[in-house]
C-alpha cells in the first residue's frame, strides 16, 4: 500500500511533506528546490490551469515596458481569464457570505447560490476546484520527486474551521482524485512536530497567524498523548487582513475606480506585502506604485504600520483570552507557547503575544513548514509507523457548538464547543400531529442563542414514519462528530429497531451529486500524469547518458579495448532505438546496462585525469 | 451478544474484544465503558489514566487502514469512550448520571431555590438587575461588585462540590440506605445546578455591559 502524505493546503502556501525514517521531510519542488508552493491558480481564458510561480505571473498587475511606459497585463478575470489567490478565505462559504471588501476582486458568478463561484468566460469554479488544483500540483511534486504514487493524505485545516469549511476541504481532495484519510487542525499539527522535536510537555499554546487564517489551540501533551484543551479563532484573520492595511495607505489619494481596478490594487498588494515583511526587520519601508501617469510613493516607519496592526493583533489576543477561559487555565498556567504561521514573523505580534503569556514564544521550527511537517507525522501515526514515537495519541475537539433548532428559532446544543472528538450524542423525536409522516430537523452552528444567528449546517427529514398519533413515534437520532471534526447523522425508530434513512440537504458547499459530475468533467488525467512525466524523466536520463559518452568515447578514445567498445556501441544502438518509444522500463533499464558498461571506461579516464593533474603538478614543481 | 467487526468472534457486549482487540462499537454505560464499577467515588487520575489507556485502544487513528466495519466500529467506540470520560469526570454530572442508572431523576421542579441559597439569589439578582438598568459610568463599579460577588459563589460552589465528594466514598459504603442516599445526592446536585446557573447568570450580565 502507498504510503500516507501530509498536506498544508495554506492560504498564502501550500507544502507536502512525508515521514522519511523517524522524521518529517519536506518535499521541495524537483526544479526550484522551493520547499513552498504558492497557493495561486490561474486559469487561462481556454481553460488552462497553472499553479503557484507561474500563476503569480499571470496575476493582474502594472508593468514598464522597455520604453519606460507603464501597461497593464494578466488576466484580470471574466473573458480573460482569472488567478485566484487565498481561495481558502472562500472554502465552504456561500455565495452571499464573500465579504463586501472581497466583492470586487474577483469576478463572482453570483452572490446567492450555497457555494462561492469564480467566473471564467461561460464556466464557473468552486473554491474546492481551486484547491483541488493545488492538491494536484503537489501531487505531482511528490511524485517527481520521489518518482512514487501519492494516492492518501493527511491535509490540515484551520482549527476554528467549521463542518462547511471541512466539507469543503475534503471535497477539494476528493476532485485531486486523493484519498483524504484525515483532517487535522493546523496547531494541533504543529503541536506534533514540535512535540517531536523537542520532546516538549505539559501545557502548550499554539499561536498560528497564517495568510488568511487565525487559530489558538490550548494542548496538555503528556506520554506521548496530544490533548487539545480549547481551541478559538478566527477564520478571516491573518496575512492578508495587515496587506490591505497598507494597500489602502498606499491607495488613499487615488480615485475609487482607480483603486477597484484590479491591475492597480494588485500591484499595490505586492509593494505592501513587501513593505510589510521588510518592516519585519527594519525600521522603515517604501511603498512604489507606477501608475501610467504618476508615481505615488509613501513610506512608513514600523512605529506608525504596528499603529495600524494593532487594532487585528488585538482581536487574535482576544480569542488567546477565551480560549484560556474555556481551558479554565490563566496565562501563567502554560508552560510554553508556540509560534506558527508567517505573519508570526512580525515583531508585533511576537511582542504582544509575549506580553499576554508572560514568557517569550517558542520559535525554533520554521513557523512556514511546521504544520506541514506536523502533517507527515501525523500520517505516519496512520500508517502505524512512527517508530519509537508509534505511542502519539491525538485528541482534538471540536471548535463550535453544534446544536439544532428547536420551537422558537432558539438553537439547543447537542454538544458543545471544545468538546473531544470523536464524539457522539442520541437524541430522542417524536411527531407533534397525528399521522405526521416527516420530521424536519435543522442542524446549525455557533455560539449564539438564536438559531438564526448561528450558522446553518444541513436541513434533513426523518422519515417516512408509520402514521401513528402525535407523540407515539420515537425516533432516536445520533449526532456524531467524526476524527475529522465532520458530522454525521443516523437515526432510528425506537420502537422497530430500524435504521431510518437520513436524507441530508447541507446548507452550503457542494452535493455529491454535483462532486460526481465536476468528478467526470475534469478528465481525470492523474494516473497517466505520472506514467507520462516518468517516461520523460528516463528519455532525459538517455540522452544524458548518451550525450555524455559520445564526448567520452572522442576524447579518451584510445582509453578503450576493441570488445569493450563492441559491448558499448551495441547497447547504445538498442537504446538509441528504445528512447524516443514509449517503453519508459526498457528505456530506464538499458541507461542502467549502458551506465554498468560503461563504468569500467569511467574509471581509467578518472585514474588517466587524475595521474595527468599529477605529472602536470610535478612538472610545475621542478620548474 | 455482539460480533467482532474484526475477528468475527462473538463477544459479550464490551469496549474492544477479548479475542483480538478490536473496538467492538458496542453500546455501553458510561462505568462499563470504562471498565469501572459503579462507585459514586472516583480518582480523578486513575479515571484518567483508563481513558488515555483505552484511549489508544480504539481510537481512529489506530484503525485508519482498516475495513469500514472496523473504522465504523472504532469511531462509535471512541464517542461512547470520550462521553463516558467526559460524564463521569465532573462530580456533578457523576452524581447525575449515576441517579438517572439508578432510575431516578433529578426532578425538573428540583431547580426551585434551595432555603439556604434564598437569601444569596436575591442579593445576587439585585445586584444584576441594577448593573443592567445602568449605562452610565457607574456601571463599571457596579460590575466590579458583580464581579467580586462572582469569585464567591465560585467558591462556595468549590465547597459545595467537596461535600458532595466526600459524601461520595460515604455513600459508596453504605449503599443499603438507598432512600438517605438519593435524596442527599439529589439536594447537593440541584444546590451546584443553582449556583452554576446563577454564575452563568452574572457572566451573561457582565458581558453585555462589556459589548456596551
Amino acid at each position: 500500500m502507498s504510503r500516507i502524505f501530509g498536506i498544508d493546503l495554506g492560504t498564502t502556501n501550500s507544502l507536502i511533506a512525508v515521514m522519511e525514517g523517524e522524521r518529517p521531510q519536506i518535499i521541495a519542488d524537483p526544479q526550484t528546490g522551493n520547499p513552498l508552493l504558492p497557493s495561486v491558480v490561474a486559469i487561462a481564458p481556454q481553460g488552462e490551469v497553472f499553479v503557484g510561480e507561474r500563476a503569480i505571473a499571470m496575476e493582474p498587475h502594472l508593468t514598464a515596458e522597455r520604453n519606460g511606459r507603464i501597461h497593464a497585463i494578466g488576466f484580470e478575470g471574466g473573458e480573460a481569464g482569472a488567478v485566484v489567490r487565498s481561495a481558502k478565505r472562500y472554502m465552504g462559504l456561500g455565495g452571499d457570505e464573500v465579504a463586501t471588501e472581497d466583492r470586487h476582486r474577483y469576478s463572482f458568478a453570483d452572490f446567492a447560490g450555497p457555494v462561492v463561484r469564480f467566473a471564467v468566460g461561460n464556466r464557473t469554479y468552486t473554491p474546492s476546484q481551486i484547491s483541488a488544483e493545488i492538491l494536484r500540483a503537489l501531487k505531482a511534486r511528490a511524485e517527481d520527486a520521489l518518482s512514487e504514487k501519492v494516492e492518501r493524505v493527511v491535509v490540515t485545516v484551520p482549527a476554528y474551521f467549521n463542518d462547511g469549511q471541512r466539507q469543503a476541504t475534503k471535497d477539494a481532495g476528493r476532485l485531486a482524485g486523493l484519498d483524504v484519510v484525515r483532517l487535522v487542525n493546523e496547531p494541533t499539527a504543529a503541536s506534533l512536530a514540535y512535540g517531536l522535536h523537542q520532546m516538549a510537555e505539559g501545557r502548550v499554546a499554539v499561536y498560528d497567524l497564517g495568510g488568511g487564517t487565525f487559530d489558538i489551540s490550548i494542548l496538555n501533551i503528556k506520554g506521548g498523548i496530544f490533548e487539545v484543551l480549547a481551541t478559538n479563532g478566527d477564520t478571516h484573520l491573518g496575512g492578508d487582513d495587515f496587506d490591505r492595511l497598507l494597500v489602502d495607505l498606499l491607495l488613499e489619494d487615488l480615485p475609487d475606480q482607480m483603486r477597484l481596478d484590479r491591475h492597480v490594487w494588485n500591484s499595490a498588494r505586492l509593494a505592501a506585502e513587501a513593505a510589510k515583511k521588510q518592516l519585519s526587520d527594519h525600521d522603515e519601508a517604501e511603498m512604489t506604485l507606477r501608475l501610467p501617469d504618476r508615481e505615488v510613493r509613501k513610506s512608513i516607519s514600523r512605529a506608525e504600520f504596528e499603529r495600524m496592526a494593532d487594532a487585528l493583533v488585538s482581536r487574535s489576543l482576544e480569542r488567546c483570552r477565551m480560549a484560556l477561559a474555556d481551558a479554565q487555565l490563566a496565562p501563567a498556567d502554560v508552560d510554553a507557547v508556540v509560534l506558527v504561521g508567517g505573519s508570526t514573523r512580525m515583531p508585533l505580534v511576537r511582542r504582544r503575544v509575549a506580553e499576554l503569556f508572560g514568557r517569550e514564544p517558542l520559535c525554533s521550527l520554521d513557523p512556514d513548514q511546521v504544520v506541514a511537517l506536523g502533517a507527515a507525522v501525523q500520517a505516519g501515526v496512520l500508517m502505524g509507523s512512527t517508530g519509537s514515537r508509534g505511542d502519539i495519541l491525538l485528541l482534538d475537539v471540536v471548535p463550535l457548538s453544534l446544536g439544532i433548532e428547536t420551537m422558537g428559532g432558539v438553537m439547543e446544543r447537542l454538544i458543545h464547543r471544545n468538546t473531544t472528538i470523536p464524539t457522539s450524542v442520541a437524541e430522542g423525536f417524536t411527531t407533534a400531529v397525528d399521522n405526521q409522516t416527516h420530521v424536519d430537523i435543522h442542524v446549525v452552528q455557533g455560539e449564539r442563542e438564536l438559531a438564526g444567528d448561528c450558522r446553518s449546517l444541513a436541513r434533513f427529514k426523518l422519515g417516512p414514519i408509520e402514521l401513528q398519533p402525535a407523540g407515539v413515534p420515537r425516533i432516536e437520532v445520533t449526532f456524531l462528530i467524526d476524527a475529522n471534526g465532520i458530522l454525521n447523522v443516523t437515526a432510528r425508530d425506537q420502537r422497530t429497531g430500524r435504521e431510518h434513512s437520513v436524507d441530508i440537504k447541507p446548507s452550503y458547499g457542494l452535493t455529491d451529486e454535483e462532486i460526481e459530475r465536476m468528478l467526470e468533467e475534469s478528465i481525470d488525467l492523474g494516473e497517466q500524469d505520472l506514467e507520462q512525466r516518468m517516461l520523460i524523466g528516463a528519455r532525459n536520463d538517455a540522452a544524458q547518458m548518451l550525450g555524455a559518452l559520445a564526448k567520452q568515447l572522442g576524447e579518451y578514445g584510445s582509453l578503450i579495448q576493441a570488445d569493450e567498445r563492441g559491448r558499448i556501441e551495441e547497447c547504445v544502438s538498442r537504446l538509441e532505438a528504445a528512447r524516443n518509444g514509449t517503453d519508459r522500463a526498457y528505456i530506464s533499464a538499458l541507461v542502467e546496462e549502458l551506465n554498468q558498461l560503461t563504468t569500467p571506461f569511467a574509471e581509467r579516464i578518472m585514474d588517466y585525469a587524475i595521474s595527468r593533474a599529477l605529472e602536470k603538478k610535478s612538472v610545475e614543481e621542478l620548474s | 451478544m455482539v460480533q467482532c467487526p474484526s475477528c468475527a468472534r462473538p463477544s459479550e457486549p464490551r469496549l474492544t474484544c477479548l479475542e483480538c482487540g478490536s473496538p467492538l462499537g458496542a453500546e455501553l454505560d458510561c462505568f462499563a465503558a470504562l471498565d469501572l464499577p459503579r462507585t459514586l467515588a472516583l480518582d480523578p487520575r486513575e479515571l484518567e489514566r483508563i481513558y488515555h489507556e483505552a484511549g489508544r485502544r480504539v481510537h481512529p487513528d489506530r484503525f485508519a487502514t482498516g475495513t469500514p466495519a472496523v473504522r465504523q466500529a472504532s469511531l462509535k467506540s471512541t464517542a461512547l469512550l470520550t462521553r463516558s470520560y467526559r460524564t463521569l469526570r465532573d462530580p456533578v454530572s457523576r452524581g447525575r448520571y449515576w441517579l438517572e442508572l439508578m432510575g431516578e431523576k433529578l426532578a425538573e421542579n428540583n431547580k426551585g431555590v434551595a432555603p439556604e441559597l434564598a437569601e444569596l439569589v436575591f442579593d445576587v439578582q439585585e445586584q444584576l438587575g441594577e448593573l443592567r438598568e445602568t449605562q452610565n459610568g457607574s456601571a463599571n463599579v457596579l460590575a466590579a461588585a458583580v464581579k467580586e460577588r462572582r469569585g464567591e459563589l465560585e467558591e462556595l460552589v468549590a465547597r459545595t462540590q467537596e461535600e458532595l465528594e466526600r459524601n461520595f466514598a460515604r455513600w459508596d459504603g453504605r449503599a443499603g440506605e438507598r432512600q438517605e442516599l438519593v435524596s442527599g445526592l439529589k439536594s447537593a446536585l440541584s444546590k451546584i445546578a443553582y449556583l452554576r446557573t446563577l454564575t452563568r447568570d452574572i457572566d451573561r450580565a457582565l458581558e453585555s455591559v462589556t459589548a456596551h
